[in-house]
């Protein structure tokens, strides 16, 4: 998790919740419970959350407070789930989201 | 009669720009091009653009491409932005859930002033 | 349905203050936040703020934000969290949704105090990942404990856009470039000046022709613009980025105000639709009120002060008050905001050039341009004189709201005056005795120690530090200049770490003496 801040000047160490595993597109990630989902996949170099509907294209986190739902993925089957401000639970299953599917476009 | 509202104005005609194929509502991914040729076709208000094109009707509710769509609607229109009625705000204001909008939490038993 | 006196939706600086001062006054008050903490965006404001004490200077965003809260709770303000107002009607209803379900609440008065959210500016290739708002950029960081990215290109260089770079650097990140459009820095001075000692190279009259990548941001390429904000052929610039953060302004979030019936402006000096509002947040509709950006965009600074005024109007709408209690209190407050409402950088005078400081001194013209005073601007100002042994250099250029550094001397070195924006003067005759205090004191990091000949043909100089790894004594390095460019060997020669000085470090370095008012930054090798 190259991508966390160790220790920060002002803040010094952030606390944290435990360290849980969830699956991100099937592959097993760690994350601190709570924190949102989407800064645990960011600290995993994840950068893709969603391709859209119309042009098929890349959207990731772009406000991380909840307001422009860029971050949306599919959450325990449930699609449009704004990644930012969701917090993580210990076994979530996250999966890239395709329009509003988990499948994949040439699958949908 | 304001400007914008006087519909028998000419605005000249639509010339293509070279930016056109712009994403402009993240959300609904409606480009620049599609708002301009849309004041063409006669939408000249934020309102219509809306209902025309979609434009700030998808999951955000127009957080991020409101100002800009103002911003291309007002210069197709050659007038300023600030003369641009914005679009009607209401009930949500966030995305929802249907389930959850209709979702009426119970009317807790009529209570006193101070009671909880 | 459920009453209050006072609702308040938006629990950050204002709206916490509004529910502070009514809470204090008796009303039964509660706030509705759609997040899961309160405090809005303080606790992602790291940095010392501005103004002076009673506006709680050199005090950090997010400890503000915890005093805020304090007070909050012994006030007796409800603080209800994961409540999204997705709705306000003319009789002040109110309709939030918590959990999974809707209720509706009913106040005999309301404040809202939402803020602001940010402008975004389309360019090809800004849907892709790794374009990313300053405020997403903060959030991660200083929230979430996470980089934002590793090479960072920042568009804008308002106080947003100057702060976040800092900050972007103080958790290793790498700002390649601070960009643009308008043809001088937006922000303070001595925020774009810490930034440009550290590097960070300034392109104003420049935007990003094109972000570059297929699945997410791998490069930008920038230009310059003329004066209509036309790309300049022949002066494009690009940079290997993972990330592109856009600090382009802030628009208030007054929806729920125009759903309620409020008379709206569109007054593009507070950033777009407003309501229309006295001094005091009292907008069109009876009993509602308004406090803090969504009112018009302003400093934490201001919108907490904003906030007590219209929690203190709603007390005396419902009763609580007395209006001669009201409007006493009012009138110390207006006081205090009229205090920070001074200087350069005042709302009334946005968008205006301003040559001259208050004092009639020269306006550093490289300090717009590059983010840096030249060497030959420098001595110009009224903080920068010389004398033997170790004396302040006081680098603050432009006349801000803003007087800790004359506190911070129990040696009375440095004065402002009655008039909080004016630039400080070292006082004649006084006696520095090194103790630190200014440059830690310092919001805008712009005061140093110099001694400009050590008798060895060396000088010091000491420089407030905010970063890791902490360099140790003996460290050795290079001096660099305002400008971020080496200019000189440097040795650390004294570390210092005081909880008075509040996370700002002081690094003495040692350097030849012809330096001493060129070296600002020190970079270990």
């Amino acid at each position: 998790m190259s991508e966390r801040i160790k220790e920060h000047p002002i803040l010094g160490v952030q606390e944290k919740g435990r360290l849980v595993r969830f699956t991100y597109d099937g592959k097993e990630v760690e994350g601190y419970e709570g924190e949102p989902i989407a800064a645990a996949l960011k600290a995993a170099g994840v950068m893709v959350h969603r391709y859209t509907q119309k042009e098929h294209s890349p959207r990731g986190i772009f406000c991380a407070i909840g307001r422009c739902t860029d971050c949306v993925m599919v959450v325990d089957g449930v699609p449009n789930v704004r990644t930012c401000i969701t917090p993580l639970a210990e076994g979530m299953k996250v999966c890239t989201q395709y329009g509003v599917s988990e499948k994949p476009f040439e699958e949908q | 009669m304001n400007s914008v509202n006087d519909r028998s104005r000419d605005i000249g005609p639509f010339v293509p720009g070279p930016d056109d194929d712009m994403i402009i509502c993240r959300c609904e991914e409606i480009t620049k091009g599609e708002i301009r040729q849309a004041v063409h076709d006669g939408m000249w208000t934020l309102t219509e653009i809306r209902r025309y094109l979609r434009t700030g009707m998808g999951l955000c509710q127009g957080q991020t491409c409101g100002r800009l769509v103002k911003g291309i609607v007002a210069r197709e229109l050659g007038i300023s932005p600030a003369e641009l009625e914005p679009a009607a705000s209401r009930v949500p204001m966030r995305p929802i859930e249907m389930e959850i909008f209709a979702n009426e939490a119970p009317e807790e038993k009529e209570v006193g002033y101070y009671e909880d | 349905m459920k009453r209050y006196d006072l609702i308040i939706v938006g629990a950050g600086p204002s709206g916490l203050s509004a529910g502070i001062e009514a809470a204090k006054k008796g009303l039964r008050t509660v706030v509705f936040d759609e997040n899961e903490k309160p405090g809005g965006q303080l606790f992602k404001q790291i940095h010392k703020f501005f103004g002076s004490k009673e506006h709680r200077a050199k005090v950090r965003g997010y400890v503000i934000g915890q005093q805020l809260l304090e007070e909050a709770d012994r006030a007796g303000v409800e603080v209800v969290l994961n409540a999204t107002v997705i709705g306000l009607y003319q009789d002040k209803e109110v309709v939030v949704k918590r959990g999974d379900r809707i209720e509706h609440y009913k106040g005999n008065a309301v404040i809202i105090a939402t803020g602001a959210a940010e402008n975004m500016v389309t360019f090809p290739g800004w849907t892709l990942p790794g374009v990313i708002g300053a405020g997403a950029a903060q959030t991660m960081m200083n929230l979430h404990g996470v980089l934002p990215g590793k090479r960072v290109l920042m568009l804008g260089s308002g106080n947003v856009g100057l702060v976040v770079s800092f900050q972007l650097e103080q958790c290793g990140c790498e700002v390649v470039a601070l960009v643009d459009a308008a043809p001088r820095v937006g922000g303070y001075g001595v925020h774009a000046a810490k930034v440009a000692r550290t590097g960070v190279p300034f392109y104003l009259s420049h935007t990003i022709v094109e972000a570059e990548g297929t699945d997410c941001v791998t490069g930008v390429t920038i230009a310059e613009v003329d004066s209509t904000f036309h790309f300049i052929p022949g002066t494009e610039k690009h940079f290997d980025v993972d990330t592109i953060c856009l600090a382009v302004g802030l628009s208030p979030m007054s929806q729920l105000l125009k759903m309620a019936g409020c008379r709206m402006v569109d007054d593009a000096k507070k950033g777009g639709q407003v309501p229309v509002c006295d001094p005091y947040g009292r907008t069109s509709l009876p009993g509602v009120y308004v406090a803090g950006d969504v009112a018009g965009i302003e400093e934490a600074s201001s919108a907490m002060i904003e906030g007590r005024m219209a929690g203190i109007a709603a007390a005396e709408y419902l009763g609580y008050i007395g209006k001669d209690e009201m409007e006493s209190e009012l009138a110390s407050l207006d006081k205090a905001l009229d205090g920070l409402r001074q200087g350069m950088f005042a709302p009334q005078n946005r968008g205006k050039q301003i040559t001259e400081t208050e004092e009639g001194i020269e306006v550093s013209q490289n300090l717009l341009l590059h983010g840096y005073v030249a060497d030959d601007e420098l001595e110009r100002y009224p903080g920068v004189t010389h004398k033997s042994g170790v004396h302040p250099v006081i680098e603050c250029t432009q006349n801000i709201p803003c007087n800790p550094c004359q506190d911070a001397c129990k040696k009375g070195c440095i004065s402002i005056g009655a008039k909080i924006t004016s630039l400080p003067i070292v006082v004649e005759g006084s006696e520095c005795i090194n103790c630190g205090m200014c440059v830690a004191s310092c919001s805008g990091q712009a005061i140093f120690l110099v001694d400009e000949d050590c008798g060895d043909g060396t000088a010091t100089v000491t420089l407030p530090y905010e970063f890791l790894p902490l360099p140790e004594v003996g460290t050795k390095g290079k001096g660099l200049g305002r400008d971020g460019k080496a200019v000189c060997d440097a040795e650390v020669v004294s570390v210092k770490s005081m909880k008075a000085f509040d996370k700002t470090n002081l690094l003495t370095i040692r350097i030849p003496k012809e330096y001493a008012m060129k070296a600002r930054f020190f970079k270990a090798v």
